[in-house]
């Protein structure tokens, strides 16, 4: 082969493995439990090369997977040498600090032999419904009230599955074969990773991944580093401040921008709390460097040298950088909020570009049985998204999640509950030049009669709301009501009693630039559709209404 | 015998007679303010032609993109849209989520029906079919007034958990008619989609009730004005999910149309898979702007009940309307003649999924376009000639081509030759549609390698054998009339009707005495849908049932004949559905139960294969010689050039360029090519 020829072929190459790991994640999508893991595609899949480094990953992917298994591989290797693996092994962990930030992700890793040398390896992650503890609340002391934690074990050695693993998952989980189905599904989805690799190699008569991994990595690097570019070098520092638990928490990021890099440290955030809201710095690296790359770099793959020109740090023991045994089953609740911290930098570097704030971390919406009748329904309440700097925000979309919500006659099907309403809120999207998402009213009660409990642990910006941008307004502040006149203020557990209803309305996005200049026609519209009232239009619109 | 085919669709309509001699067609600009004109116009030259009248044609059968033009331009009636109150925004909130993770920029589609259209209504049916809440007479009628004063033209009705229970549906549809009369038109959720999933469902329903004013109208003038001049056959239309239907059905579920022209696209290549014997066969159409995949087995095509409209943004995957109507599955590629090849900032060379289009189309056409496209790569590399491009219709500019190519891929990457450059954008197109075909094969479970590949358009040809290679199929069948294949495919297709129940309960607890006689009374349904056009003794009955581990996302479908002694057997679907779980996934589940999520059932005219000899050339003409570039080889390699119409019977050994009017196929070094009984071409791997 000439030289040329290896450029075509490379792009190919590069294309297929991509390739590779979407067929992964299908395969995985498919056989996912849980609505809301199979809706939300909570999951990631990639390919590593022989030491350990992600080369390519699939599109797909939730933020919180992506960015965290690209070190997870390394470090589950770290702990079982590959020396000691054999064809057909595969390890797995669901250790917050190794795999995605909570002990419900597991990531299972699988080597890829030819010629009895480890080529490569295929990795996948994925939400496993329960894994026993006090479930999905925020209420847990620390990580060891969460559920089970598995430190890096083999899942299956050659062709044996590690029963025993499987025996104690099972004993712990509340859903014990759902649990174990979805464990299977990473492995099997590897297994056809494996498969794809070994034959796209074959077919290309590669002997390793080697030069292709040389190609990939030379130019991510090369294209971040010239996307990256487009912010002026300098220091930026920005700071947020989240409800908590039940005391504010605050957020801060001095991000660093040179020589094509950007270094962000988190050192000055709160201190870790005593409830699971607390993050990891593996789980808040990802959405921070997510954040920055939506932005920044967003048609860049991801892969090691995508990723690595970015990096994140922090002090020991804050809320973003949690040790354990900190609790940190809810620590999307932070997490989240990263990205629009990481935005309010570069706000500062690039002023008039950046979007808005956003409702941030996702509303999980957990309600169970309290009464006679034993059940558990999980699924998200989504706010509006921020004004763009070209147009409106969307509504009910989350952002930065990739997760969207489970239709009400799923999930009236799949559980006893009742959803009164589900409607835009109107004037919940902060006022600007373009206007940012709705958020939106649910109501929900129980069908049977019976009391029920909910979790409060993901509700944030309940008491203000998303920033706005450019002389944007902020976008309205969450509420969270029972119908009994009990409020919602902290992040623990309530009880719906039968009867009563829980009435949630999400934080709207903020505006971008004077709502003074917002198109007169397009404001008309608002008001004429009952997204914005005629006071709000002549109040903070300034209009003729 | 005299039947026609007309395929309307955005740039051309399409018109083919069939007569027992054979095949005319005829291809006209469409008249898109009023689309009838072109039809007739075309079938007047075809009648003068073949000296007939309208009172000979037997049957008419048409498909068109009209219904979809109206929802991608937004052309529909004016419409509300009646639902359960404190959910009329779910049409907007959609699904919730981002279809794209990394673009910020993303639009969503606006819905079909305006918010201040889109009113509640006080009721409420759960999820296990009960009514929590009753509509109120008076609030139906203030609704009805309120509907009437705002003149609106079409009301679509979707209430939740309807699928499990229309009754409110039907109550307030009655109850509405009674004050808006007979010119409004309302269409209930339960009955064009009767499936869980308020969105998708309320999505379709609004669609349906969007175009149906319009489709009415204009099939109706259609109709009326045929038998005006005479015609007094029967009128079926093609349906999106592959089969015909007569113009009632069709008016009343205008949103089963909507992919009416691939779908006969897809009919046609089903009917050469059966004339040639191809059990496994996927079909590749290459346009000028995207490419089309589908499976098709013992000559049934794939399909699927998810579809989306008017996609809103950048054609991507998730930004349409959904709809939920049966209809083929297609895999759509930007990647077509068109497509635009770029060098991105990482210095990778993509392909679409912009293109230059018709206008000003390639650089080679020197009507200003400077993009290098596919179509360029392919004169660059020599595997098509300036000389007689689209049958003489569109004439050349030969250099423009290498130029747009050294500088838009050559330089920009940094390669030697231009050769090089035109090359590797075809092995990436190539790369690109082999690569989509194998995801999609994966995801449906499918060995690739054991399938035939029958490929359509004006590019199918010209990649069939390189993507052949890298799917390891080793058979290629080029049909003939390919040009028109979409009209030439109504013709073959059979009058269908599909219908869906949602069932949603786990199997084991199934009332399977009760769920049989659902389904019975369904197939009943269908197959009288189906009569009104055939004679019963060519009707038969399928069911296909959708099932799933509790839970799970991944549905298998197993298809049974619904004939009289149809039951659901609970031991022999669980028993199957094992089975093929686990030749898809390679384990199986303890202690799972399943669910059965739905049935549906589908009436379908029996297919009759008339046999069209075609006669070839008594004797080869001398052959003439061309040099393409091959990027293997890296050098030219000499091709033999000949006419399609002057092939001999005998097999030929590659490197062959065969050329016709409309495309040009490529006989690489490795395959050889004969002529079938029927006039198609048969490319054969390895085959000395």
């Amino acid at each position: 082969m000439t030289d040329t020829l290896d450029i075509v072929a490379r792009n190919v190459l590069w294309n297929r493995l991509i390739s590779v790991c979407e067929e992964q994640a299908n395969a995985l999508m498919r056989a996912a439990f849980g609505a809301i893991v199979r809706e939300a595609g909570d999951l990631s899949a990639g390919v590593f090369d022989a030491n350990g480094v992600m080369l390519a990953q699939a599109v797909t992917g939730t933020p919180g997977h992506v960015n965290t298994m690209a070190a997870s591989v390394r470090a589950m290797l770290e702990r079982v040498p590959a020396e000691t693996l054999k064809p057909g092994d595969a390890l797995v962990t669901n250790d917050p600090w190794l795999g995605a930030g909570h002990v419900f992700d597991f990531v299972v890793v699988t080597p890829a032999f030819l010629n009895g040398q480890i080529i490569g390896y295929l990795a996948s992650t994925s939400h496993i419904v329960d894994i026993g503890g006090r479930g999905w609340s925020a209420e847990g002391a620390s990580v060891y009230e969460e559920g089970v934690t598995f430190p890096v074990l083999h899942l299956r050695r050659g062709t044996e599955l590690n029963e025993d693993l499987l025996a104690i998952v099972t004993a712990n989980s509340r859903v014990p074969h759902e649990a174990r189905g979805d464990i299977l599904s990473l492995l099997s989805c590897n297994d056809t990773g494996v498969a794809r690799l070994l034959n796209l190699m074959g077919e290309y008569a590669l002997p390793d991944l080697v030069a292709i991994a040389d190609f990939i990595f030379e130019s991510s690097a090369s294209g971040t580093k010239q996307a990256l570019a487009r912010a002026p070098e300098g220091i930026y520092v920005s700071m947020m401040q989240l409800d908590g638990y039940d005391a504010p928490i605050t957020l801060k990021a001095r991000m660093t921008i040179a020589d094509g890099t950007i270094a962000v440290d988190l050192s000055g955030s709160s201190p870790a709390v005593a409830r699971g809201i607390n993050c990891p710095l593996n789980y808040s690296a990802a959405y921070a460097s997510f954040g920055i790359r939506a932005l920044l770099t967003p048609d860049i793959p991801n892969n090691h040298a995508s990723l690595s020109a970015i990096t994140i740090t922090a002090d020991p023991g804050l809320v973003v950088s949690a040790e354990r045994p900190s609790p940190v089953s809810a620590r999307h609740v932070i997490g989240q909020a990263l990205p629009d911290l990481m935005l309010g930098c570069l706000e500062q570097a690039l002023p008039g570009d950046v979007l808005a704030e956003s409702a941030g971390a996702l509303w999980t919406l957990s309600l169970s049985g309290a009464g006679k009748t034993p059940f558990s329904s999980l699924n998200v309440a989504l706010g509006g998204m921020g004004a763009r700097p070209g147009t409106d925000g969307l509504s009910t979309t989350a952002f930065p999640s990739g997760v969207g919500s489970v239709p009400v006659e799923a999930a009236e099907v799949a559980a006893p509950v009742i959803y009164h309403a589900k409607e835009f809120i109107r004037d919940s999207g902060g006022a600007g030049r373009h206007r940012g998402g709705l958020g939106q009213r649910i109501e929900i009660g129980s069908r049977i009669g019976e009391d029920m409990f909910m979790s409060a642990a993901a509700f944030e910006r309940l008491t203000s709301g998303p920033e706005g941008r450019q002389g944007g307004l902020r976008g309205a502040n969450g509420k969270v009501a029972i119908s009994d006149g009990t409020q919602v203020t902290d992040k623990g557990m309530y009880k719906i009693p039968a009867g009563e209803r829980v009435i949630l309305q999400t934080p709207g996005g903020g505006g971008f630039g004077d709502p003074a200049k917002r198109d007169r026609d397009t404001l008309q519209q608002d008001v004429s559709d009952g997204l914005v009232s005629n006071d709000a239009a002549r109040k903070l619109y300034k209009g003729n209404q | 015998m005299l039947r026609f085919s007309i395929d309307i669709g955005g740039t051309f309509t399409d018109v083919v007679a069939e007569t027992e001699a054979g095949l005319s067609s005829v291809k006209v600009l469409t008249t898109s303010y009023a689309p009838d004109q072109g039809a007739l116009d075309g079938m007047d030259r075809l009648l003068s032609k073949l000296g007939k009248s309208y009172a000979d044609i037997s049957a008419v059968i048409h498909g068109t993109t009209l219904a979809t033009n109206a929802l991608i331009e937004r052309r529909g009636a004016k419409t509300a849209f009646v639902t359960t109150a404190g959910f009329r925004d779910v049409l907007d909130m959609r699904y919730e989520k981002r279809f794209a993770q990394y673009d910020l920029d993303i639009e969503m589609p606006t819905s079909l029906v305006a918010r201040p259209l889109r009113l509640g209504l006080e009721e409420r049916i759960l999820a296990d079919g009960s009514v929590l809440k009753a509509p109120q007479d008076e609030e139906i009628d203030a609704l009805a007034a309120h509907i009437k004063a705002k003149k609106v033209e079409a009301v679509a009705i979707g209430f939740l958990h309807a699928y499990r229970n229309p009754a409110h549906e039907i109550y307030v549809a009655n109850r509405l008619r009674q004050t808006l009369g007979e010119d409004v038109t309302i269409c209930q959720s339960a009955d064009v989609a009767c499936e869980i999933r308020e969105y998708e469902r309320f999505s379709t329903v609004c669609a349906n009730a969007y175009v149906r004013p319009l489709m009415q109208r204009y099939l109706g003038a259609l109709k009326a004005e045929l038998n005006r001049l005479g015609f007094d056959g029967s009128f079926l239309m093609m349906l999106s999910g592959g089969g015909l239907t007569t113009l009632e059905q069709a008016m009343r579920f205008p949103i089963r149309l909507v992919e009416s022209g691939p779908a006969g696209g897809v009919a046609l290549a089903a009917h050469v898979a059966h004339e040639v014997g191809s059990k496994c066969t996927l079909s590749l159409d290459i346009g000028g702007t995207t490419a089309k995949i589908c499976f098709i087995r013992e000559g049934n095509p794939q399909t699927t009940r998810r579809f989306e409209v008017a996609r809103a943004w950048r054609d991507v995957k998730g930004s349409g309307l959904p709809v939920r109507v049966p209809t083929v599955e297609l895999v759509e590629i930007g990647a077509g003649g068109g497509s635009i090849a770029a060098v991105d900032t990482l210095g990778r060379l993509k392909i679409g999924p912009h293109s230059a289009g018709s206008d000003p189309g390639p650089a080679a056409y020197g009507r200003g376009g400077t993009a290098a496209t596919i179509t360029d790569a392919h004169l660059s590399v020599g595997n098509i000639a300036a000389e007689g491009f689209a049958g003489g219709m569109i004439s050349l500019a030969p250099d423009k081509a290498p130029a747009a190519i050294s500088k838009h891929v050559q330089t920009q990457m940094g390669l030697a030759d231009v050769e090089t450059a035109a090359a590797g954008i075809i092995e990436i197109a190539d790369e690109t549609m082999a690569n989509a075909a194998r995801v999609h094969g994966v995801e449906l479970g499918l060995d690739i390698t054991a399938f035939d590949l029958l490929v359509t358009g004006g590019g199918g040809a010209l990649h069939a054998a390189r993507i052949a290679e890298k799917l390891g199929i080793s058979r290629i069948i080029v049909p003939q009339n390919a040009g028109v294949g979409s009209a030439v495919g109504f013709l073959r297709s059979p009058v269908a009707f599909e219908s869906a129940i949602s069932v949603m309960e786990p199997l084991h607890t199934i009332d399977a005495t009760a769920l049989t006689h659902r389904v019975s009374e369904q197939v009943a349904h269908v197959r009288a849908i189906v009569e009104e056009a055939v004679p019963a003794d060519r009707v038969t009955t399928t069911a296909k049932i959708e099932m799933r581990y509790q839970g799970q996302g991944l549905d298998i479908v197993l298809e049974y004949p619904a004939d009289d002694g149809f039951k659901i057997d609970v031991a022999r679907i669980e028993a199957e559905f094992i089975k093929r779980y686990k030749s898809l996934v390679g384990f199986t589940l303890k202690d799972i139960p399943l669910d059965l999520v739905s049935v549906s059932v589908t009436a379908r005219e029996t297919r009759k294969l008339d046999r069209h000899a075609f006669t070839p050339a008594a004797k080869a003409d001398a052959s003439q010689e061309r040099q393409v570039f091959d990027l293997a080889a890296q050098s030219q390699i000499t091709y033999q050039v000949r006419e399609r119409t002057d092939l001999a019977p005998q097999v030929m050994q590659g490197p062959t360029v065969i050329t016709e009017d409309q495309t040009t196929t490529l006989v690489r070094p490795g395959w050889s090519v004969q002529t079938s009984g029927e006039g198609h071409l048969i490319l054969e791997r390895g085959a000395a």
